[in-house]
This record gives structure tokens, sequence and C-alpha cells, in this order.
């Protein structure tokens, strides 16, 4: 029974590193932008909950209804100005760009924060849970996080197939040059991915900060986890990154239950794994 | 006025020099053929036209706007449609959608309006039957007709068709022909590069030759075909029998 416990366990953890990853992956699938501060952007979204919300009389449990509006419009910005300048000179750039951007963020929240953890603190909803045998117990707020990633996933999965902002945005991602031919403005439509992708780093921010305790370069793991879920699951594949999340997460669990030192290695062992015989992933498409 | 205009327009690709200098106009509701052996810089020309690609010198303007710092998207929206050569739908896309974005996007229509352009647009181009199909699945034919069904989806008031007809058969010429009559009843200007100079003949009131990066002939097609300098660039063959030879 402990086995299938770290499998639940694994499936919990796994939509938190989907709801990670999904930014990534829209941002190198629309941009081909590899989006290397994308887990600094999470850290900050947390160290911004903890600094701000305070300050708003606001349960710290709402605070992702400031936040990821905030991180939205950031988002857009960013990518209009910095990311689309380095966009224009070269792909390879972009990796400079926000490699520098990371090593920027982690500093200043260094200033500003120090390096002690924190952590969001919602009361006593965090330890709120629910036991369904005598050895599987399963988290409240885990599980909203899971269910918040499959709503974000399945609502990026809807907007992309069913509006025409999404269908824009997906021939953008198919062939910019024939986008541009029949009138679209592939910049402002590679804003809008942006904002998404911030959008979704500041929601899965908010729950890192709120799962477990962080520093300023707690981005840098956490980035990891996400690159693993994108390339398990399928670059290109919204429902692939979900099930590449929970692959990770059950290997990572399922590692740990064998050895509590094997957590981190067995997740990397199933990424390469995946990479050597799978190297599109699970679920990838094949590359135009 | 001239919709189109390009003074001494001048293209290198490295050492290679691929647009010599040219200069033409084109009048509202033209129909101009342009031909010219492989490599003369016809698509460059169109790349010109369209933004894909920026002139070393010298100037287009297009309804009296200078076009060369707007990119191609800006200057879709002011009325210049194009087709590739090798059509380029998006292929996840179905062939609706395709269309649908490209009239809500270059044809700057709205909602309902967007949906009965597209809706017009494909009937007019032969593809309601496989509207729904996505645009990956098409063979060559349908294919290009989308390029086409795309390109008018965006509204021009310019359209530069880039051999459309090519790897097409007789019937399916004649078919893209009437399409094409079809369009520019509307007064939209068409410039239309084909290898098959014949279906040009049949089509255009205005042929232009292109060689080397060169302008070489400009005038009605039987005179520009009669040219010295268009038979010689055709390697001395006589062009009617050559476009025979390309059935």
């Amino acid at each position: 029974m402990e086995w299938v416990n770290a499998i639940v366990q694994g499936i919990l953890t796994g939509g938190f590193y989907a709801l990670f990853a999904c930014g990534l992956s829209l941002m190198f699938g629309v941009m081909g932008i590899i989006n290397l501060a994308h887990g600094d952007l999470a850290i900050i979204a947390a160290y911004v909950a903890i600094a701000l919300i305070p300050t708003t009389h606001l349960p710290m449990v709402w605070a992702f209804v400031v936040i990821v509006p905030i991180f939205a419009v950031g988002g857009y910005v960013i990518q209009r100005t910095l990311l689309q300048a380095s966009l224009d000179r070269s792909p390879f750039t972009t990796l400079l760009v926000t490699f520098g951007l990371s090593v920027i963020i982690e500093n200043v929240l260094l200033e500003v924060f120090t390096a002690n953890g924190q952590s969001i603190t919602i009361g006593t909803l965090i330890t709120k849970s629910f036991a369904v045998n005598s050895t599987i117990t399963i988290s409240y707020f885990s599980l909203t996080v899971l269910g918040v990633a499959i709503v974000v996933l399945g609502g990026i999965q809807l907007f992309l197939s069913r509006t025409s902002t999404g269908r824009l945005i997906r021939a953008v991602a198919d062939d910019r040059e024939a986008a541009q031919l029949v009138g679209a403005n592939y910049r402002h439509v590679f804003g809008i991915a942006a904002a998404i992708a911030f959008a979704t780093v500041a929601l899965a921010g908010l729950s890192y900060g709120t799962l477990t305790e962080f520093v300023p370069t707690s981005g840098v793991t956490t980035l990891l986890f996400a690159f693993e879920s994108v390339v398990i699951g399928g670059i290109g594949n919204v429902w692939g990154t979900l099930v590449g999340g929970v692959v990770l997460g059950v290997s990572q669990q399922i590692g740990a239950q064998i050895n509590p030192a094997y957590q981190i290695l067995a997740g990397n062992l199933v990424f390469l794994a995946v990479l050597a015989i799978r190297p599109r992933g699970l679920f990838g498409m094949r590359t135009a | 006025m001239a919709l189109l205009e390009l003074e001494e327009v001048t293209k290198h690709y490295g050492q290679l020099l691929v647009i010599d200098q040219v200069s033409f106009s084109i009048d509202e509701g033209a129909l101009v053929g342009m031909v010219g052996p492989n490599g003369a810089g016809k698509t460059t020309l169109f790349g010109i036209v369209s933004g894909d690609v920026r002139p070393d010198a010298g100037r287009v303007v297009f309804d009296g706007v200078i076009l060369n710092r707007l990119d191609p998207a800006a200057r879709c929206r002011l009325g210049i449609g194009r087709t590739y050569q090798v059509p380029r739908p998006f292929g996840g896309m179905t062939v609706l959608e395709n269309v649908l974005m490209a009239a809500q996007q270059g044809g700057r229509l709205r909602g309902r309006e967007s949906h009965q352009a597209a809706a017009a647009v494909l009937e007019r181009t032969g593809l309601v039957r496989v509207a729904n199909r996505p645009a990956e699945t098409l063979g060559l034919l349908e294919r290009k007709r989308l390029e086409v069904a795309r390109a008018l989806a965006t509204r021009p008031r310019l359209l530069l068709l880039d051999e459309v007809a090519g790897g097409l058969t007789d019937p399916e010429v004649a078919e893209l022909l009437g399409v094409v009559r079809d369009v520019r009843t509307e007064g939209v200007a068409i410039i239309w590069i084909e290898h098959v100079v014949r279906a040009l003949m049949d089509a255009v009131d205005r042929l232009v030759c292109l060689a080397g990066g060169r302008l070489v002939a400009d005038g009605a097609p039987v005179a520009v075909l009669a040219d010295p300098a268009v038979r010689e660039v055709y390697l001395g063959t006589d062009v009617a029998v050559n476009a025979e030879a390309h059935q």
C-alpha cells in the first residue's frame, strides 16, 4: 500500500510540475524561446505574495487574483521589449538574455529578501487533508493544485483550438512568415503567448511557495523539473505536459520509496530514458 | 494613378545580383503576367513587394504609401495579398480555419462578417467540400487553391500569384484561370508569375519578362513573346514551343 501511496503522491506532485511546465512549453512552442528565467519568475511571484499581499488585507489564498494579472501584463511587456529585441538578433541571444535575467533576478531577490528560507502561509488550510485509508492521505491543497493544473491546461487547450486568438497563436507557431503574409502581427501574438506563460508561472510560483520553503535560488531546481516535464511529455502538446509532469512526479516518489536519496535521481533517470528512447517525448508532435 | 510602383529596386544576395534596378508600375485592376527563366528574380521581386525580402536600394510604393519600412503583415493589411510557389498552409488547422484567419487578420473582419467572407472565398475557390479537413491532408491542387483562397480572404487590392498553375493538369489550370478572371472583375490588380506561358497568354493583358534580375520586355503579350530579347532569354527556342514542352 505504501507503493500505491507513492504513486498517488507522485500524481499530485506531477500536477504541480505540469502547472510549472506549461508556460515553458508554450514559450518554446510559439516563440522558440527557451526561457531560462522561467523558474526565477515563479519565485518572484512567491516573494511578491509575501511582500505585497499583507498590505492589501487580502487573505493569502487569494494572492493569485492580484498577482496573476500583474504577471500577465508583465509577460506581454517583457516579450514586446526585451525578448522581442533579443529574438530579432537570434534565437541564441534569447538563451543568453534569459540566462542573464535569471542571474539578475536571483541576485536582486537575495539583496532584498536575504537567503533565509520563507514560505507563503495560508494558515491551517495547508495542513488539511483526508485519509483514504491508513497509509494514503491526500492533502486538500495538493489536490487543489492538481485541479488547477488540469483546469489551466484544459483552458489553454480550448483557447488554442476554439478561439480566433488561439488559432492565430497556432498559425504563428506553425509558420511565422505565412502568418505575417495573411496580415498577422506576430509580435502581438508572441506578447499574448508570453502573457499566458507568465500568468501560469505565477500560479505555479504561488503553489510552490505555499507547498514548500523557498529561497532566492529555488528557481533553478524548479526550472529543471519543468524542463523534464516538457521533454517527457513532448513539446507542443498541452496534455503531454500534464502526463510529463505526472510521470516525473511518480518516478520521483517511487525513487524516494526505494530510498529517500533516490528521489531526484529517479526522476532524472526516467527523463534520460525518455530522451534516449523517444526524443520527441511521449506525445511530441513531429517537427515541421 | 498607378497602384504599385517599383522605382530602381535592387537586391543582392551576397555577391550575387538578383534584382538589378527594376522599375515598373501596375495600374488598378490590371492583370499582368510575369515570365522569365529560373533564377530570373521573379519570386524575389514578389518578396520585395510583399515584404519578405528587403531591397538594398530603390523604393516600393503602394497606393501612395512607401512600403520599404513596413513588415509583411502591415503590407497585407494595406491590401497586398500573396501566394507562395510551394503552398504553405497552416497544416494543423482546417481549410476553413486557414481562410478564416486570413479574413480576420489581413481582411480586418470580425465575427459573423469574417465567417461569411471565409465561406464566400471557399465557395469561389471550390474548397467548400474540404472546408473541415485539416489542411495537411490536401492534395496539390487543393493546396494551391487554398493558397489562393487565403490570399483572397485578406481582401487584397493587389494579388501576387506565384506559379499557382505549376504542376496542374490542363483542366485544372482552366478552372484556376476562371477563379483568377472572376477575382479580376472585382477590380483587384493581379501580377501572375507562371512558367506555363500558355496559361498566361490566354488571361493577361500585359506581360513583363525578367531575366538576370533585369526587366527585358514589357508590353502586350504577343509583342513581348515576339521580342528578340525575350527569345534570346529562352535560349533561342520558340517560347510557345517551350511552353508546350512544359505541359
